[in-house]
């Protein structure tokens, strides 16, 4: 591996021109696959050749991409991947592809929303040639180029798909993944895992939902006692040092870390460190006798920040400085989901204001107003959930919410309220419950919980948890998140995120929580869920979902079996070719 | 430590006499608790003092308990858990504990089906003496004992409860897990850490679902063809070394393995090694176009069993004689479940017996009576599922299934199918896929499913797993299993078996697939899921659980957070005071 510079773009211009181009994705069944699945991968004949033992990387002089072109050719030479199905490709006697040449036509592009991440990927038949070829407009589409060609390589010793063409480009820019770490913690090393993993599956964006009732894991230099007594333990905290790693680890990988403060509601944690500015902290979530409607948090643990009390804003000021210094990131994600009417009811300052005729949605509007100019202030775009907007109960003008400055995040009501926010004239980013929760059909997990101990044979429906049933890979690869909006509304998705939240979960299943699952959405985001006559592809996925998780497994990620290995060596033995009846 | 003989019988008296002596389970909440709750805790006056870092264990020679003790001596000393909730206790000046002196009636004892588990244990405060006692009938009793003692100690330096006296027994004597190696497999180590589990569950019966149509991962010696063509590889198979490193395992943790080989369905995989003995192998499992009823095979891997062909016999005895040899336990589980009758109706040989008015039924009783025969010479007792006797289309006389010889295992329609096995006086095993089939509630596994890409809205039900929903810990540990029976027919119960089928598991989930969920199992059928007053206790487990799983985690087992953290700190408000509401 070395520092090369010259550029082979006649080269690739020459393969381009012996190649039929073929944009529309193939449909083609090939020996040898990528996930996601290229935009376009041609491979007329497929064949494979023998990588070098001394295969080098040539690339342009970058530190980001420095780093993962040393990480991927020390897995190129050691992975050895032993496929489930050895591709039925015999090794002809061409030399072995002695490099691979990078060039990149702007290296100094940022790693942020939108930046271009496609690449051309060009390996010759090593008896033509045996440098093969990537070229990105830049180095995080360089490193989506490195992280297909690591896929193209198998066995041992180490053989690599030959005499073919990728052009590759992603439908969405915004492809991520969300966890919850406060419910329940993560250690640093289980969120670098994740950045990896989501670098191999092409996902950019790690949306980290930092801090909620429960827990305040992360240390701020200006509110220190936040973490201190917030956290739920000395070894349950993230350090600014911890932050950074994260951070920095993100950018080897080309994966943006978006931070969230959820608030003002989702912040009885905050009440250890700053008692005054938190409403009815430390009350049972949902009284005895009281409706559904009359709790007082969503789930246990109250508290949400109290918009009446000026230290609100002091302390939430200094938590969004802290935070914006921390995280590079040009989004800052301001939570203000589920406000729930009855905590601030249960304030007396805030019963003062409603007797003299305020409204909930008037306090809502003013943390919101008081809070969100000083974080576009600090040149940072903001996402919150769609709540903010569309709740039926406490919500805000949308003239107060500018569409340059604000993105939503949908999760009600599946394609209904990404519409509702795209036709308000907002950017989107979908996390339908309904397709993208990947904690939903795993039982309620309140204590005390009658439903569990009913009489033999009563029906449980669907479980207990909210948002039952679990959702399939099938059924996130599936879901198309433009779906009902015209090309106007379409052109607002920014994209997608699944998201784990943590009641459940923890380290022990943030693996198979999360994987193979989250790769159904990274291919359905990135070249679609459509073979080129426009049918959905999932049949055809199945067998190369397969594949990709085990291969994901032998790389350290835990994700779970979709099925028995027997599929994949039955090729469509699995299946079933019933059509679907409803219940 | 070394082997002791003196038995301090007076000692144990005159404690006995000191402490009040509750045979009912005590409601009392403890600060420190052991996981299945013992039978009887005497703890009136709750006491810590230290364990002696020389601290020794004495007992009776025998090789698995002095194993036993070996390594719970080291657990002991390194273990040094740290609680989620630390106990509130001060360590008291006391001298440190420095020895437990275990006494056993009948050191002969072996381990098999019913064998007395019972102990008492002794932990004097060491004001008094320094010698805790431990009394058991067998090695095996002492085992659960011990496993008791390791839960009462915690913290760096070690202390441990003292002051208290634990008589303790099963309710139930046969409560197990049963694993599904043929779906997906799983290494010999994952099967050793599974037993470990089992057994600090103070479980005793490993059930391993060793074959099925998917793969024969069991190496035979008379008949090495059929994991030679029927395994799913080379590295995926259990040779007679690794059986024989299972079950004696199992010998030093105290859980029985008993082996299943099931047939005459589910038997595709025997077909790549003996295609003349197996119907319907390699067939579409569910043709298009055709009814339900007339599916092949229940899921994907079509094939059983053609109890007209002789060299069937040949085989399935040398199957028999083998398993019997490698497995020492006197149960041996025979499978004969999910029939399928088109499976059979496809073979020539068959249609022309049916054809002269022959019954699939006396095709079933054909196999049956000739193989059970044969079991039952080589000293087994035979474990069937249900289907042998209730299937409603193929099924076999109970004159053929002589109750002495036949347990049954129940997984269909809860209680009724329990009520209508014991009725008809056979002995069963409950593994009711309504509350006991931990694979349930993840959707549904076939490909090119339909269901999963319906527009937005559409109800999705339960999911589409058949056994859904996902059944929680509180499901499981409040089936009562003797449920509707009268007391002549509970005694017919011997106990039950959570069961993981492993078409969606495999290593990277056995842990959080489990555990811990047969922990909730294992208190049920060990000291029950009532309270003194005999109210559910489940509320009043959800702490003891939260704790018990982190304890199984620093361990080395992945069992899965049933709560946020949060929740076992705020004792209480995480449950919910509503009633369930029907529907």
């Amino acid at each position: 591996m070395g520092n090369g510079i010259r550029s082979p773009i006649s080269f690739l211009i020459l393969l381009a021109l012996l190649f039929p181009l073929t944009l529309q994705i193939s449909a083609v069944n090939y020996p040898i696959n990528v996930w996601p699945k290229p935009t376009t991968f041609s491979w007329p004949k497929p064949q494979i050749a023998l990588l070098s033992p001394k295969f080098e990387i040539h690339f342009p002089s970058n530190p980001y991409l420095h780093g993962a072109a040393k990480r991927y050719s020390q897995l190129l030479i050691q992975e050895q991947y032993h496929p489930l199905v050895a591709p039925p490709l015999n090794l002809p006697d061409s030399p072995a592809l002695q490099s691979l040449i990078i060039t990149v036509t702007d290296k100094s592009a940022q790693l942020t929303h939108g930046v271009d991440e496609s690449y051309t990927l060009v390996i010759p038949s090593p008896s033509q040639s045996t440098a093969a070829a990537i070229s990105a407009q830049t180095i995080w589409g360089a490193m989506r180029g490195l992280e297909t060609f690591s896929q193209l390589v198998y066995g041992k010793p180490s053989r690599v798909a030959c005499d073919l063409y990728i052009y590759d480009e992603p439908l969405f820019p915004h492809r991520g993944v969300m966890l919850d770490t406060s419910r329940n913690f993560y250690g640093v090393a289980d969120l670098l895992r994740l950045i990896k993993a989501m670098s191999m599956n092409k996902l950019n964006v790690l949306h980290w939902h930092i801090t909620d009732s429960q827990s305040f894991p992360l240390v701020l230099p200006s509110e220190p006692e936040l973490a201190e007594k917030g956290a739920y333990g000395e070894v349950m905290k993230y350090s600014p040092e911890d932050v950074k790693n994260v951070v920095e680890f993100g950018m080897e990988y080309g994966v943006r870390i978006v931070p969230e403060i959820d608030m003002p509601g989702h912040t009885a944690s905050w009440a250890e460190a700053h008692p005054d500015i938190v409403a009815c902290t430390n009350m049972f979530w949902w009284p005895a006798g009281a409706d559904l409607s009359s709790r007082i948090a969503h789930e246990p643990a109250t508290g949400q920040l109290n918009p009446l009390a000026s230290n609100t804003y002091k302390v939430v000021q200094n938590i969004i400085k802290d935070v914006a210094t921390m995280f590079p990131d040009s989004f800052f994600h301001g939570g203000a989901d589920e406000v729930t009417t009855n905590c601030w009811k249960s304030d007396k300052s805030i019963q003062a204001f409603l007797a003299k005729n305020g409204t909930l949605s008037q306090l809502l509007e003013m943390f919101i107003t008081s809070t969100l100019p000083y974080v576009i202030s600090q040149n940072r775009t903001v996402v919150y959930w769609e709540d903010v907007l569309l709740d039926a109960n406490v919500s805000v003008a949308a003239s107060l919410l500018p569409q340059e400055n604000v993105i939503l995040q949908t999760w009600n009501n599946g394609p209904n309220n990404t519409k509702k926010l795209a036709q308000a004239g907002y950017r989107v980013i979908v996390s339908s419950a309904e397709f993208y929760y990947l904690d939903c059909g795993h039982g309620g997990w309140v204590g005390n919980d009658s439903r569990y101990n009913q009489p033999p044979g009563t029906d449980l429906g669907k479980g207990g948890s909210w948002c039952g049933p679990f959702k399939t890979w099938q059924t996130i690869y599936n879901y198309d998140i433009t779906y009902g909006l015209n090309e106007d509304e379409a052109k607002l998705v920014i994209g997608g995120e699944v998201a784990l939240w943590s009641e459940q979960a923890d380290p022990t299943v943030m693996d198979p929580r999360i994987w193979p699952r989250a790769s159904a959405m990274a291919e359905t985001l990135w070249s679609g869920n459509r073979d080129e006559t426009g049918m959905k592809r999932y049949a055809e996925a199945t067998d190369r979902l397969n594949e990709w998780r085990n291969r994901m497994v032998t790389r350290g990620i835990g994700a779970e079996p979709i099925q028995p290995l027997w599929c994949i060596r039955n090729p469509g033995m699995c299946n079933t070719v019933q059509p679907y009846v409803p219940n | 430590m070394g082997a002791a003989i003196g038995i301090p019988l007076t000692f144990l008296l005159i404690l006995a006499f000191f402490i009040t002596l509750s045979p009912q389970i005590s409601a009392v909440s403890y600060p420190i608790n052991v996981w299945p709750k013992p039978t009887a805790f005497s703890w009136p006056q709750p006491q810590i003092t230290l364990l002696s870092p020389n601290f020794k264990i004495h007992f009776p020679l025998n090789p698995y308990l002095h194993q036993a003790a070996n390594r719970y001596r080291n657990q002991f000393i390194k273990e040094h858990y740290n609680p989620l909730v630390v106990p509130h206790l001060n360590l008291t000046s006391s001298p440190p504990l420095k020895s437990l002196t275990i006494t056993v009636t009948d050191d002969s004892a072996p381990l098999t089906h019913g064998v007395n588990e019972s102990y008492t244990l002794t932990i004097p405060s060491p004001y008094q003496s320094t010698t805790a006692t431990l009394t058991a009938e067998t090695v095996w009793g002492a085992m659960r004992g011990l496993e008791t003692f390791s839960q009462l100690i915690f913290g760096n330096p070690s202390r441990l409860a003292c002051d208290l006296y634990i008589h303790d027994e099963p309710l139930f004597p046969h409560r197990g897990v049963m694993l599904d190696t043929s779906r997906n497999f799983y290494g010999v180590s994952d099967l050793q850490r599974l037993i470990r589990a089992l057994s600090m569950n103070k479980l005793n019966v490993f059930h391993w679902h060793i074959t099925d149509s998917q793969s024969f991962p069991l190496v035979l010696p008379s008949e090495p063809e059929l994991a030679g063509k029927g395994a799913y590889g080379e590295e995926m198979k259990y040779s007679p070394e690794d059986v024989k490193r299972v079950v004696e395992f199992g010998m030093r943790y105290g859980v029985r393995v008993v082996p299943e080989i099931d047939m005459p369905a589910h038997t595709g995989s025997w077909a790549l090694a003996y295609p003349d003995i197996v119907t319907c192998a390699n067939m579409m499992w569910w043709p298009a176009g055709v009814d339900w009823t007339d599916h092949l095979a229940v899921e994907p891997g079509t094939g059983q069993l053609n109890p007209l062909s002789p060299n069937a016999y040949k085989v399935a005895k040398n199957v028999i004689h083998d398993v019997v040899c490698m497995f020492p336990d006197s149960y041996y589980h025979g499978g004969a479940d999910e029939i399928a009758p088109n499976c059979w109706i496809t073979d020539p040989e068959i249609q022309a017996f049916v054809a002269k008015n022959g019954t699939l039924s006396q095709l079933l009783e054909m196999f049956v009576d000739s193989t059970l025969r044969y079991i039952i010479s080589l000293n087994r007792t035979v474990i069937y599922w249900e289907d042998v006797l209730l299937d409603a289309s193929v099924n076999v006389s109970p004159s053929l299934l002589p109750p002495e010889n036949v347990i049954f295992q129940t997984w269909n329609n809860g209680p009724s199918n329990t009520k209508k096995l014991t009725e008809a006086g056979y002995r069963v095993i409950v593994s009711s896929a309504d509350y006991y089939y931990l694979d349930c509630g993840h959707g549904g596994w076939v490909g090119n499913d339909t269901r999963y890409d319906q527009p937005p809205g559409t109800d999705t039900g339960n999911g589409g797993s058949w056994c859904a929903p996902f059944k929680t810990w509180q499901t499981i540990y409040n089936y009562d299993i003797t449920y509707g029976l009268n007391e002549l027919a509970a005694n017919l119960v011997l106990g039950g078996e959570v069961a993981l089928w492993s078409e969606q598991a495999d290593s990277t989930v056995l842990d959080s697939r489990i555990w811990p969920r047969a922990s909730a199992m294992a208190e049920a059928l060990w000291s029950g899921n009532r309270d003194a007053t005999g109210r559910k206790r489940y509320a009043e487990a959800t702490d003891r659980l939260n704790e018990w799983r982190n304890r199984m985690v620093t361990r080395g087992i992945a069992a899965e957070p049933i709560q946020p953290l949060w929740c076992i700190r705020n004792p209480g408000m995480c449950n919910t005071v509503h009633p369930f509401l029907a529907g």
